[in-house]
């Protein structure tokens, strides 16, 4: 009987995190292998939707990253996410979903080490939460 | 003179003057303490309108509905504080021209929600309702009660902050800068105490009422996608039932689509036949706002939705460090 | 008429509740619609048109059809006892013998099965309504408008009078009849019980709203179809779908298929014609893109193209929509300004 693993989705920006997870893979650097990455082209296209719909969907946790402020490739786009999810979290926390279970990173496509450890921190955060019950659609 | 005589007043001098094509006040409703939108045309018309606080209807919401009825005429409005906050909104997202449209600002002490009359009385037939002061006597063939005013409120009045319009041509009155209001923080308070498990509870049983009627949609005049997402279904982003992860969801959706947007008009949880507390995610959000960004919806005429725009040192102690 | 005494009620629900899934008027902070209890107390006696109406007993919100997978469709188990419903008003019943002619035995075609609708035929067709007399209509009732009244007794099984220490039951079905026949908490009603009820029935139907002429009203409808006063009309109208959705006999639904992976579901879920997405269609066109066109629909439908196919209005005059609706758009002021436009208006003739 194995341990029960979360299931995480990453929702990654095709111009920095995804290719930050690619470079931890092709560096051979160790992370949980509980995601599921989603490549988007900017965390400025990452709808609140999204992430929702994941949950609905029975993800025990959903990661968005996108470039560090000033290095977004739309110049702007992940300023306006940032705002988009600086009212999401506290948002989700008010109505009683664990605020752990959404997490957002800045992961450049250098980054390979920071992408693991985000991973391995998310995954952690939400292996002690255990699997999602609330939002999770059992219809 | 009272509200509703100046207002008839103004309405007859506006189109005497040719100011207007058309205006948009309220009017004796159907039933006890109701009121219903008037579309005036003529000045002629002018005495069948009425302020008073039964005249809840958010009439801003009529520049933006599908059918877009005034586009291209001169429309003159009369509007309560947070009426006026949704047309300066409309007008900062260039669905009002300025220029075409005449302000009316309404003096307003909050208006009444005949949901909560009925719920007093239980459903019992209310002929008569009479103000006086802080309390408010509901009558009936058989019975009278006489109950507190704020028992009777709109819950976005006791939460008000601010009662008059900020942005217009005509005042009724005195128009009234923005006030202290404790009700907002306390109504916060309360689900703030609560453990997250608790808080999802309280969240599951008020959401599970929902029926998906849209009622909260279509009032509100912040809501005006041409296909709301709801609507979608190709793909289809989120599922039509009844099912409390499907109302949570468009609930959440939907305040986040009016984040920033929300003038707490209170349009939204008076349309609700299921008498959800609409109101209290959109408070949570408009705080939220506030704290961080210092802006509030529809008071500045030049400004722009807080949501479109950004500050590149903004706090960001939510990102992973 | 039997009498049951107020202080046996509860005596009798669970008697009730022996053999049927009991519905009830009940209030939830507030608000009222009809859930199923299981003793006396948990039943508001005084709510007269509930805010929900029961309809969503018969024909919920939303309901699994059925589920599929790799291993096939199979449907969700049903329970077994059928349903009672205690407290339900005359204007309901019958919005309920309505619907019964869209989805279940009343269906046209009487020969032809595949018509009926299971779901709702296996709820309806074995329930026991126990109708309850409107002793105080509301200022917003009009069930007299379409032959209905507050002691009118179509549809029900059971009909009931609170006569204040007491209930009246009166068997109108001969399934009410078998069940309240041997009950021992009911004893046989005398004449001064039954004079009480024609003074209560008379003082009822004097409170009653003057009755609107509606012979002709499907044709003078079809008539005007065309004529610019239905803008004038739906121009308040938000087109929201709080009536559809609190009204007892509209019953337009969606079918959506809910899947994930290889497993999913079919579910019916209610839909109004106030939505722009009820009739557009996959080209993108809609023939009802405008409020006005979807306004008339809802007026055609309960007042004109009803009588054409099922020979009776789709509308009770339980007042619910004229409670609800959040710009006040009365359908009562509606339906007499669409009535007498011939006569006042220009197009006289």
């Amino acid at each position: 009987m194995s341990e029960w693993q979360p299931r995480i989705l990453a929702i990654l920006c095709n111009w920095c995190s995804y290719a930050g997870a690619d470079l931890a893979g092709v560096s051979r650097i160790q992370y949980p292998p509980n995601i599921r990455v989603v490549r988007v082209p900017c965390s400025g296209r990452v709808d609140p939707l999204f992430i929702l719909k994941s949950l609905q969907a029975g993800f025990d946790g959903v990661l968005v990253s996108g470039c560090h402020p000033g290095d977004c490739h739309y110049i702007s786009g992940n300023y306006v996410a940032r705002r988009r999810f600086a009212i999401l979290k506290p948002l989700l926390e008010f109505v009683g979903i664990e605020p752990d279970r959404v997490q957002f990173s800045w992961i450049s496509a250098g980054e390979g080490e920071r992408f693991a450890t985000v991973v391995t921190k998310v995954v952690e955060d939400v292996r002690k939460l255990g699997p999602s019950k609330r939002i999770v659609k059992k219809a | 003179m009272n509200v509703t005589a100046k207002l008839r007043e103004t309405i007859r001098e506006l189109f005497s003057a040719d100011k207007v094509d058309v205006f948009l006040a309220w009017e004796e409703g159907s039933l006890p303490m109701s009121s219903t939108p008037l579309f005036i045309t003529d000045g002629a018309q002018a005495d069948r309108a009425i302020f008073d606080p039964r005249c809840g209807n958010n009439l801003s919401v009529y520049f933006t509905k599908d059918s877009r009825q005034f586009r291209g005429k001169r429309v003159g409005i009369a509007v309560k504080g947070c009426d006026a906050r949704s047309l300066v909104l409309n007008i900062q997202e260039n669905q009002v021209l300025r220029d075409m449209v005449v302000i009316v600002g309404v003096p307003c002490n909050g208006v009444i929600d005949g949901k909560k009359i009925r719920r007093r009385t239980g459903g019992k037939q209310v002929t008569e309702v009479m103000e006086n002061g802080d309390s408010v006597t509901l009558k009936g063939p058989e019975f009278s009660i006489t109950l507190d005013r704020s028992e009777v409120l709109s819950s976005s009045c006791l939460r008000c902050v601010h009662p008059d319009a900020t942005e217009y041509d005509v005042f009724l009155g005195e128009a009234r800068a923005e006030v202290g209001n404790e009700n907002r923080r306390k109504a916060l308070d309360e689900v703030e105490a609560l453990s997250s498990a608790q808080r999802w509870e309280r969240t599951r049983k008020e959401y599970e009422k929902c029926i998906r009627c849209y009622a909260c949609r279509n009032v509100c005049p912040s809501c005006y996608c041409s296909e709301c997402f709801v609507d979608q279904n190709d793909p289809q982003w989120i599922g039509g039932t009844c099912d409390v992860t499907d109302t949570v969801i468009f609930h959440l959706i939907r305040n986040l689509h009016v984040a920033g947007r929300c003038v707490e008009c209170g349009a939204c949880a008076r349309a609700c036949p299921m008498d959800i507390d609409l109101l209290l995610l959109n408070l949570k959000t408009a705080e939220e706002i506030k704290k961080r960004f210092g802006d509030t919806a529809g008071i500045r005429i030049d400004g722009r939705p807080v949501m479109a725009e950004f500050r590149e040192d903004e706090k960001q102690e939510f990102i992973m460090g | 008429m039997y009498r049951l005494d107020k202080g046996r009620f509860d005596e009798f629900i669970r008697l009730l509740g022996r053999e049927y899934r009991t519905y009830a008027p009940v209030r939830t902070a507030g608000r009222t619609g009809f859930a199923i209890v299981d003793s006396a107390g948990m039943i508001d006696t005084d709510v007269l048109v509930t805010d929900m109406s029961p309809k969503e007993i018969f024909f919920p919100p939303s309901e699994t059809l059925f589920r599929y997978g790799r291993n096939g469709i199979k449907t969700d188990e049903v329970p077994e006892r059928p349903i009672a419903v205690w407290g339900i008003r005359s204007c309901d019943v019958r919005s309920l013998s309505m619907l019964d002619r869209v989805f279940g035995s009343a269906v046209q075609m009487p020969e032809d099965d595949r018509f009926k609708d299971p779901y709702w035929n296996h709820r309806y067709g074995s329930s026991l309504l126990f109708g309850s007399a409107c002793i105080d209509p509301s200022p917003t009732c009009f069930c007299n408008w379409f032959g209905g009244g507050p002691f009118n007794k179509d549809g029900m099984d059971v009909f009931t009078v609170d006569a204040g220490e007491y209930y009246l039951l009166e068997p109108v079905s001969g399934k009410g009849q078998e069940f309240i026949g041997g009950l021992a908490c009911l004893a046989p009603a005398g004449e001064s019980e039954l004079d009480l009820v024609s003074a209560i029935a008379a003082e009822a139907a004097s409170r009653m709203p003057e009755e609107e002429d509606l012979k002709e009203a499907g044709r003078k409808l079809s008539d005007i179809f065309d004529e610019p006063v239905w803008s004038e009309l739906s121009a308040k109208c938000v087109n929201c779908g709080a009536c559809t959705f609190c009204c007892p006999t509209c019953h337009c639904f969606d079918i959506q298929d809910e899947s994930q992976g290889s497993e999913g579901r079919r579910v019916r879920i209610w839909d109004s014609c106030m939505f722009p997405i009820f009739t557009r269609e996959a080209s993108g066109h809609n023939p009802r893109a405008l409020s006005k066109e979807r306004v008339r629909q809802r007026i055609m439908h309960k007042y004109s193209y009803s009588l054409e196919n099922y020979g009776e209005f789709l509308c009770t005059g339980c007042g619910r929509c004229v409670l609800v609706c959040p710009v006040n758009l009365d359908i009562r002021d509606v339906l007499r300004r669409l009535l007498h436009y011939r006569a006042e208006g220009k197009c006289n003739g």
